[in-house]
């Protein structure tokens, strides 16, 4: 993955590098990935871009009076088009990251943030486990360094340890950090892993001077 | 700043592109809603000359209506001349006709010596209310209009302005 830096100032720099990143790590380990919410999206928007782009070019060709009876259709069409638009963005997608299904087990992952708060909320539905959605956080820090480069291995392990079809598909990051949570609690409803990433670090893949600062801010 | 863009998968750009598809679109398209609400072609009209002075200035943006077909003396109106695609706003000091006759109006700008018949097209004395006028005006804002000047005058300004909302919101993932 493209070592790209951003702001870690920008809470939306980092939740969307973040999602990215979930993204692709899943795509890595072989879910396959259900783009159904975004296509229907896609469907919606355009469908709505197509009507508006129609009634401009007939207003273009053929002047006011001769297309204002079609023009009002258009106009209510658009309307609905885009109050559908908005419910699917808003009721129906609620955040959703990355939907996906591997060897029979699908995984549903929707993020959020809260303002002026640096934690990574996710909220994973598992049709393998409980059939509610469980809902994890971490702090931004623990894969991002303090100049705001994205640390790949902290993340999937966190993912890893904390997500059973996740650890499921990538044993090595899901029991790398378990050994190392020897003193932590075990995996409950909210857990961060603020203290287990100090350790991980140790055998981390950045320079020291970065984990330095990283197990600085710790405290 | 394009870098950002090159990370992406093709449906997330095409989202991205949706975005700023919308913005143009859901703009046009009120537009549309408010001329179909007003039944005028061109609801908003800015005041490009000062005949009208003091009544309204340079650059003032005008609200029509064109529902009201029995359009009365004193009222202000917008029309187009015929063959050209200028609107003018003037008043109207005369009417002929109205209920079963076709209703004609003679107009007069305040600030104006005399009437526009001069202005109207050759041979033609009086407006037709149902097919040269836009609407009566209704209510106005001040300046505001005044961007609109200013973008015909330096078309390269319009350019500009929609190349510059195009990166902000393509570039910009919320």
């Amino acid at each position: 993955m493209a070592e790209a830096k951003i702001s870690p100032h920008s809470l939306n720099d980092l939740k969307n590098t973040t999602d990215d990143a979930l993204a692709n790590y899943l795509r890595g380990l072989q879910f396959r990935q259900d783009n159904t919410k975004l296509d229907v999206r896609l469907a919606i928007g355009y469908a709505s871009v197509v009507i508006a782009a129609v009634t401009f070019t007939a207003d273009y060709k053929l002047g006011w009076e001769a297309t204002k009876g079609w023009t009002a259709v258009a106009v209510v069409a658009y309307a609905l088009l885009n109050g559908a638009f908005t419910y699917w963005t808003w009721g129906v997608e609620k955040g959703c990251v990355f939907d996906g299904v591997k060897e029979g087990r699908k995984i549903s992952v929707a993020s959020k943030t809260n303002k002026h708060e640096p934690t990574y909320y996710l909220t994973v539905t598992d049709s393998g486990s409980a059939a509610s959605a469980r809902q994890i956080q971490a702090p931004f820090t623990t894969w991002f360094t303090a100049d705001g480069y994205f640390v790949a291995k902290p993340f999937q392990q966190w993912l890893a340890s904390s997500v059973e079809a996740i650890g499921a598909a990538d044993v090595k990051n899901a029991s790398r950090a378990e050994t190392e949570e020897a003193t932590a609690p075990g995996p409950e409803e909210i857990e961060t892993v603020a203290q287990s990433t100090g350790s991980a670090q140790a055998s981390g893949t950045e320079s020291k001077s970065k984990s330095s600062k990283r197990s600085k801010r710790k405290g | 700043m394009f870098g950002s863009l090159a990370s992406l998968q093709p449906r997330q750009l095409a989202a991205q592109v949706l975005n700023f598809a919308l913005v143009l679109s859901t703009a046009f398209m009120l537009w549309k809603g408010l001329s179909v609400f007003a039944d005028s072609s061109s609801p908003i009209v800015v005041v490009l000359s000062g005949s009208m002075e003091p009544a309204f200035q340079r650059g003032d943006l005008l609200f029509l209506w064109n529902r009201g077909q029995e359009t009365q003396v004193g009222e202000v109106v917008v029309y187009n001349v015929r063959g050209k695609d200028i609107p003018i706003v003037h008043r109207v000091i005369q009417r002929f006709g109205g209920g079963s006759t076709p209703l004609q109006l003679l107009t007069k700008g305040d600030n104006n010596a005399a009437d526009d018949t001069e202005l109207y097209a050759r041979g033609q004395s009086y407006l037709d209310r149902s097919q040269d006028v836009i609407g009566s005006v209704v209510g106005y804002v001040p300046f505001v209009g005044y961007v609109t000047i200013l973008l015909s005058e330096y078309p390269w300004l319009k350019t500009a302005m929609l190349v510059f909302m195009a990166l902000t919101v393509v570039l910009q993932r919320e």
